[in-house]
């Protein structure tokens, strides 16, 4: 019983047999789900990315403004709008409380995107596909994309980053 | 038996009702432990509605800077001050009373104790007067106020002595009766300590080095280092509850119906896989993150190959068949369920003991294991299925569980009668019901992508906008009445236990007795066949629903983007 | 059943809260905190090329 200590040769008593089969049952739905992520690596198409890089504030800053100088095609409410070739390693800032830049994308392309953050930790979070990562500062998470929907997306900033946290929404925009 | 004979009989009170010897001093510190937990818990109630009221943009009720300063309250006094005091008064009552043996070092309890108040009252000031809103992860470099990380590192410690009485008063009792086991309620406490000390371990390891960075001494805290530290506090705190709630799960199985695990070696495996395995899904709030590889990522979200869900899946089995095989030894034999439409639902603990292990199973385990796996998590992460699963695991597993055993505790440890006993057992119906609700509503308008811990989804002031699905206004209204639901039952409950320990009537003995104390029943040396028919059956809708549920989540996310 | 008064060597372990302590601790330790903290050490700089390509030295 739960308050007393239990009777003599409690460790040797039989299991029954409905909590053995169920015990053999649970186990291997466990082992299973352990499993299944491996293979979801192997052969689906959604997974977190291996890479990640190391980097500062200052150097990320100054490769998003040389990939937005290259790439630019226009500006919209301010933040520069930029098309980067399919394939390309494209760079997005995060920052306390914007996203920069607007990326215009081509639908069933790669791109290798760079994330990072200048301030503090900000969350990306792709609508209405509703796909989420976290953003650091000092790391450059390196996720490749592929769309595979046209239209207009966009990047709710989901970790709180500070008083403007819920202004801070930037735009993906996917070409047929 | 053995008795305590060292430390002086004078200390010691026999209770009438359990015939246990309890350690006065100890149980002083309990109470105090006690009436912190409810304290908190009635902060973060009070914080909740608030909270409730402005997500639910209808009312918006609070403004920017006051939502994300009552956020970080609600968070730490619901998560961090409620739970962890509980657990203290739990780890120093059990520790004594129901080994019969003393508290080791009563100062030090004190000491713990005190520190452990004094450092929730800083952080409370801290958060309320505005130099903290950096919510409960405060993720640097996020910065508070040192008095916040002081407040942080004095409840942790304070905790620490108390866990560390704990661990001694174990080794009198292990001196004083050789070759004993414990008895299960007070291993599955064992278990929790040994949680806790990780968790408060790496609290101090994290919040000791943020503190002097917060006072300019040290430069600079690394972002993902951090995290990575900062969890081995937030989730471990968490499994704490766990491993606390189920043996409470135990506890209340024998108190309302008699019941016993029917295989204690069994349960108490299951406890260890805990021990061994739980802490590691830490990993669970990085799944989604930089710098740590899918390979750390897989091995350790998955509590090295879902060893801790596979302990839940035992107790899952263990605590309804102690039920099912105390009730059918009464007689309730007919049909496979006859036992559980007989069982005492009037007794506010069996019925508030039930719905907490469906929600936390139903709810708080199947949403835990899906946000908690490597590719769902894409989905799940940072939005409103986060909370989902949380309210379904602490509200309505642990809470309930807390709230369901306080109605033994008020005439046990407190010696007074429960006031308005006639309204209790409503309580663990509309408490849980509304966290229900709650938890499923959350869960369903972060499938949709709406994000947690966030003002106003309407993005005012910012340089796009976005619409959700307008089906999400459906699901916040009924977030909205789930949310009410399960304020009203803590308020109702919390009235209940201050009226009772500060203005009730006192306690004189088993006559006074309102919540009844079962009959233990005798077990069975062996089993023949099986021993709990009904239970198996419920298990095995349970892992029917659970795996159809991750392979939905599955099925979703594999229409997403693609992204490796 | 048993004949003997041994204890088996499973109870002991199950009996012992403070090897499970240790067990419990140094799983967390080694499995999440030390071997994540290595890999966040081990993070590499971002490769020269990218940084070419894009700042042209």
């Amino acid at each position: 019983m739960a308050l007393l200590p239990p009777k003599e040769g409690w460790f040797q008593k039989k299991v029954a047999k409905d909590e053995k089969i169920w015990m053999a049952l649970a186990f291997v739905v466990s082992v299973f789900l352990f499993f299944w992520m491996i293979i979801w690596h192997v052969y689906a198409k959604q997974n977190p990315s291996f890479v990640t890089y190391r980097t500062t504030p200052e150097e990320f800053y100054q490769l998003t403004q040389a990939f937005i100088e290259k790439y630019k095609v226009g500006e919209e409410n301010g933040i520069p709008v930029v098309k980067p070739p399919p394939g390309s390693d494209v760079f997005l800032l995060a920052r306390q409380f914007r996203w920069e830049p607007v990326l215009v994308l081509k639908k069933g392309e790669e791109y290798r995107f760079h994330i990072s953050s200048l301030d503090v930790l900000h969350g990306f979070s792709l609508q209405p596909v509703n796909m989420n990562f976290m953003v650091y500062p000092k790391y450059d998470y390196v996720l490749t994309f592929r769309p595979t929907s046209a239209g207009e997306f966009y990047i709710v900033c989901n970790e709180f980053c500070g008083i403007g946290h819920h202004m801070m929404i930037g735009k993906i925009i996917v070409e047929e | 038996m053995a008795v305590a004979t060292h430390g002086g009989e004078h200390f010691f009170r026999t209770c009438d009702v359990t015939g246990f010897k309890v350690d006065t001093r100890a149980e002083k510190i309990a109470k105090v432990n006690a009436v912190m937990a409810v304290v908190s818990f009635l902060i973060a109630v009070i914080a909740a509605l608030l909270l409730v009221l402005t997500r639910w943009q209808m009312i918006h009720l609070l403004p920017v800077d006051w939502y994300y300063r009552v956020l970080t309250l609600h968070g730490l006094d619901a998560l961090v001050f409620w739970i962890i005091f509980f657990e203290l008064a739990a780890l120093v009552f059990a520790s004594t009373a129901f080994l019969n043996t003393r508290m080791s070092s009563p100062f030090v309890g004190w000491v713990g104790t005190v520190l452990a108040i004094v450092g929730f009252l800083l952080v409370n000031y801290m958060i309320l007067t505005g130099n903290a809103d950096v919510l409960m992860t405060s993720y640097a470099p996020l910065k508070a106020h040192p008095g916040f990380y002081l407040g942080m590192i004095l409840f942790a410690v304070g905790a620490l002595l108390i866990v560390s009485t704990f661990f001694a008063n174990l080794m009198i009792w292990r001196r004083e009766n050789p070759g004993q086991s414990l008895p299960l309620f007070v291993y599955g406490l064992m278990a929790a300590a040994i949680i806790a000390v990780i968790t408060i371990v790496s609290g101090a390891i994290i919040y000791i080095p943020t503190f002097l960075w917060s006072l300019g001494i040290i430069k600079d805290i690394d972002p993902a280092v951090y995290k990575l530290v900062w969890w081995g506090l937030g989730h471990p705190s968490q499994q704490i509850n766990v491993s606390a709630h189920v043996a409470v799960w135990y506890l209340l199985a024998f108190l309302t119906v008699g019941g016993q695990s029917i295989n204690e070696k069994i349960s108490r495996f299951a406890f260890i896989l805990y021990i061994v395995a739980i802490n590691v899904a830490s990993a669970h709030h990085l799944l989604v993150d930089p710098a740590v590889s899918p390979v750390w990522k897989v091995w350790n979200t998955s509590y090295v190959m879902y060893l801790a869900v596979f302990a839940s899946m035992i107790h899952a089995f263990a605590v309804p068949s102690a039920i099912e095989v105390a009730q059918r030894k009464r007689g309730y034999t007919k049909g496979l369920f006859e036992w559980l439409k007989r069982a005492p639902w009037g007794n506010p603990a069996f019925s508030g003991l039930m719905l907490s292990m469906i929600i936390f199973g139903f709810i708080g385990g199947i949403t835990g294991v899906v946000n908690g796996m490597e590719q769902t998590n894409i989905i799940a992460h940072n939005t409103l299925s986060v909370p989902g699963h949380f309210k379904g695991a602490v509200v309505g597993g642990t809470t309930l569980a807390f709230m369901s055993v306080t109605y033994y505790l008020i005439p046990l440890l407190f010696r007074k009668k429960i006031a308005f006993y006639g309204l209790a057992k409503y309580v663990p119906w509309i408490f849980g019901i509304g966290v229900a609700i709650l938890a499923v509503s959350f869960y369903i308008l972060g499938a949709f992508g709406i994000p947690r811990r966030h003002w106003d989804i309407t993005f005012s002031g910012g340089p796009f906008t976005f619409t959700y699905n307008p089906v999400t206004d459906f699901f916040w209204a009924l977030f909205a009445i789930g949310g009410v639901l399960a304020v009203i039952g803590a308020l109702l409950w919390i009235i209940q236990v201050v009226v009772s320990v500060f203005f009730g009537q006192p306690f004189r003995g088993p006559q006074d007795l309102q919540i009844p104390i079962a009959e233990p029943v005798e077990m069975d040396e062996e089993h023949k066949g099986f021993a709990a028919p009904g239970t198996f059956v419920l298990v095995l809708i349970f892992i029917v629903a659970f795996v159809i549920f991750v392979a939905l989540n599955y099925g979703w996310l594999s229409v997403m983007w693609e992204v490796r | 059943m048993s004949e003997e008064k041994k204890v088996p060597f499973l109870q002991l372990v199950f009996d012992d809260f403070i090897l499970l302590l240790f067990l419990g601790v140094a799983v967390y330790a080694v499995s999440y905190l030390i071997w994540g903290l290595i890999e966040i050490a081990w993070t590499p700089p971002i490769p020269e090329e990218i940084k070419q390509a894009l700042l042209g030295r």
